[in-house]
């Protein structure tokens, strides 16, 4: 395989970063993001000096602030970190047709590969573009250099908050041989555990465990953990836009609720609302996903996958509610619901049956006279009762 | 005084210099120094501009080349370009400490204190070299002004009294820029960059257009007998880079100069 130069960008702790640079009285103090008004709300992020005093994401506001007491606490402007984010996206899109946002937020990859002759070597273009960011965005992205993303991604966490790191191609796994292991990325928390039952603590003590060592604990996830801790990562970095097609909606309640009959009706119109989307697509959904935003900042969500991938309101919802049920354990009041659905495909021709009608022609006529009233008449033309009796 | 020169160019990691054929196709970038250092005795280490070295990776690259070979490392922005007031000083002893397995075995040339155009000789800029000089005292220093303001006989004066390579430059004819001069500072060393005279694209923003340039023999020999003779009389060792990266046009030249020093009868290793 060709040598590859990866650009990581890292904004570390990214809505802090953002709400800074709006704000500049904010640098220099501590800073906590959690949703104002919950008795029992959650930090949502932190400042790096919060970070120091103790204060983690997902901990109590009231501990801490116990902790971390001179902290000023800003509510969550999701929005403006999508904002940001979008133009944190331009000043990198120019210099490569592969730019990746990875999951979280603040985060880039740049395949730099091939482009030198164009915009001169891969860490002189990762300068420039941290310079344009600090310049016109009001932030400090870190940046590092590497032959692949995994390792690109474990080099900038050594150097947060502020830094640069270049790894040379051939020397990724005397890079993470020192670092300790829960940095390298793709390790996951049970990984870890297995890890420190056998006093295993760096990326360079698990490197010399061999495959069939592995496998004896991690089954098949042990090629993976057996790349990982070297430094070996062929994925590939995924053009902006980039990822599979997916619907997403979402619903936020005036009033925080945990009425099950009220959640269950905005459930409901989500899957109508996803369900139109799909059919106007002519496509149908294998996955759907359930998020769910308690009013104290916590989140939840659960996945399942279709047996028979469907476009089919009834259907999807039967789905929708059965992830609902298991993502919702708290009694905590929701703030927020959302749902997405992936995995869409164009539907398989069906054999039809001979004889008769199955319950699933019923079901699917009935969606189809639904769409055809209210694309007529307007969606409220007709509603459903479940929706109604809320 | 017999005067040994050592020429190589800025950096050598640049994948467009396959295609130009200066590495063997497929060559990683971790195989190009050994390839190298077959045909130079020097090069100017770029990476430190833009990250701080460290000791162990500094002294990977070290072994990859034999035990005569030099390097000049380039000083780290943060003390040149983006200076922090309240720490720039741990930089600096940070810096020390990563090039020090280069001192250790004798291979460091020189340290290259890089200066930005917009750095200008006012006296809080003077304060802070003449500050950045002191912390670094020891190391073999050669500074790039790249401001016209520093001409100035009592700069020169201040350098040589510390013992500091004033670094002799060619670039693009320019109002602001600093001149090509045959001042030395110091005995010990002199250090000469060739950045190619690309005027157009010399403030394009991209180092494509900006190092641009392949010099003629003429312009190459005019160099010699004009500034570095005079100079070869007054220096025990000169160091002669090539910036001009861009398809390969510096170790091309940094090869003809090679052969045009040796022809006007100068020591080239």
């Amino acid at each position: 395989m060709r040598e590859r130069f990866i650009i990581h960008l890292n904004v570390a702790d990214f809505p802090v970063a953002v709400e800074r640079a709006v704000d500049v009285r904010l640098r220099g103090n501590p800073v906590i993001i959690a949703p104002e008004g919950a008795l029992r709300a959650v930090v949502y992020d932190m400042s790096e000096e919060a970070y120091q005093s103790g204060v983690r994401k997902g901990m109590p506001l009231r501990r801490a602030l116990r902790r971390c007491p001179k902290a000023v606490v800003l509510p969550p402007h999701p929005a403006r970190y999508e904002q940001a984010m979008v133009d944190f996206l331009k000043h990198a899109l120019p210099y490569s047709p592969l730019v990746e946002v990875a999951d979280c937020q603040g985060h880039l990859f740049i395949d730099a590969t091939g482009i030198g002759r164009l915009f001169g070597p891969p860490p002189d273009l990762a300068w420039r573009i941290r310079k344009n960011v600090r310049a016109q965005m009001g932030f400090d992205p870190i940046w590092s250099v590497a032959p692949n993303k995994l390792v690109a991604k474990a080099a900038t966490r050594i150097v947060k908050p502020v830094g640069e790191y270049i790894v040379g191609s051939g020397e990724e796994e005397d890079f993470l041989k020192p670092l300790p292991v829960h940095l390298v990325p793709g390790i996951e928390s049970d990984d870890l555990k297995f890890f420190y039952d056998f006093n295993l603590t760096l990326a360079g003590e698990v490197a010399r465990l061999s495959m069939d060592q592995l496998s004896v604990l991690f089954g098949s996830r042990s090629q993976h953990l057996h790349d990982a801790v070297r430094g070996i990562d062929t994925s590939p970095v995924l053009p902006f836009p980039h990822g599979k097609p997916v619907i997403t909606v979402d619903y936020s309640f005036g009033d925080d609720t945990n009425d099950v009959r009220k959640v269950e009706a905005v459930l409901f119109t989500l899957v109508e609302q996803t369900g139109m989307k799909l059919r106007r697509k002519g496509m149908t959904a294998g996955r759907l996903r359930v998020f769910i935003d308690y009013s104290d900042g916590g989140q939840a969500s659960r996945q399942t996958v279709m047996d028979v991938p469907t476009s089919n309101d009834f259907n999807l919802f039967a789905s929708a509610k059965f992830i609902l049920n298991k993502a919702w354990k708290r009694r905590i009041r929701i703030r927020c619901l959302r749902l997405a659905a992936d995995r869409l495909a164009y539907p398989a021709p069906l054999q039809q049956t001979l004889f008769g009608k199955t319950e699933r022609n019923r079901k699917d006529n009935l969606i189809s006279a639904i769409d055809a009233v209210r694309n007529r008449f307007g969606r409220s033309a007709l509603q459903v009762g479940r929706v109604l009796a809320a | 005084m017999d005067c040994i020169f050592f020429v190589g160019t800025s950096g050598y990691s640049y994948t467009e210099w396959m295609e130009a054929g200066f590495y063997p196709d497929g060559t990683t970038s971790g195989r190009m120094l050994p390839l190298y250092a077959q045909i130079f005795s020097v090069t100017e280490l770029n990476y430190t501009w833009y990250q701080m070295p460290r000791a162990e990776a500094v002294e990977r690259q070290r072994r990859l080349v034999p035990p005569s070979f030099l390097f000049a490392a380039k000083l780290t922005r943060t003390l040149t370009h983006e200076i922090a007031p309240d720490h720039w000083k741990e930089e600096a002893a940070r810096y020390r400490e990563g090039v020090s397995p280069l001192i250790q075995s004798g291979q460091l040339a020189a340290v290259l204190i890089q200066l930005p155009p917009s750095f200008t000789r006012t006296s809080e800029h003077r304060k802070h070299l003449a500050g950045l000089i002191a912390e670094l005292h020891g190391l073999p220093l050669a500074i790039e002004f790249r401001h016209r303001s520093w001409v100035s006989e009592r700069v020169f004066g201040e350098l040589a009294k510390r013992q500091v390579t004033l670094v002799g430059v060619d670039g693009p004819d320019l109002p602001e820029l600093f001149p090509a001069l045959d001042v030395i500072t110091n005995s010990d060393l002199i250090y000469i960059r060739f950045h190619g005279r690309n005027a157009k694209g010399w403030r394009s923003g991209k180092m494509s257009q900006q190092f641009d340039y392949t010099y003629s023999d003429e312009e190459l020999a005019g160099w010699i007998e004009q500034r570095i003779i005079p100079m070869a009389k007054k220096a025990k060792k000169g160091i002669v880079f090539f910036n001009n990266h861009v398809r390969a046009q510096a170790p091309e030249n940094a090869r003809r100069m090679i052969r045009l020093l040796k022809e006007q009868g100068l020591t080239a290793a």
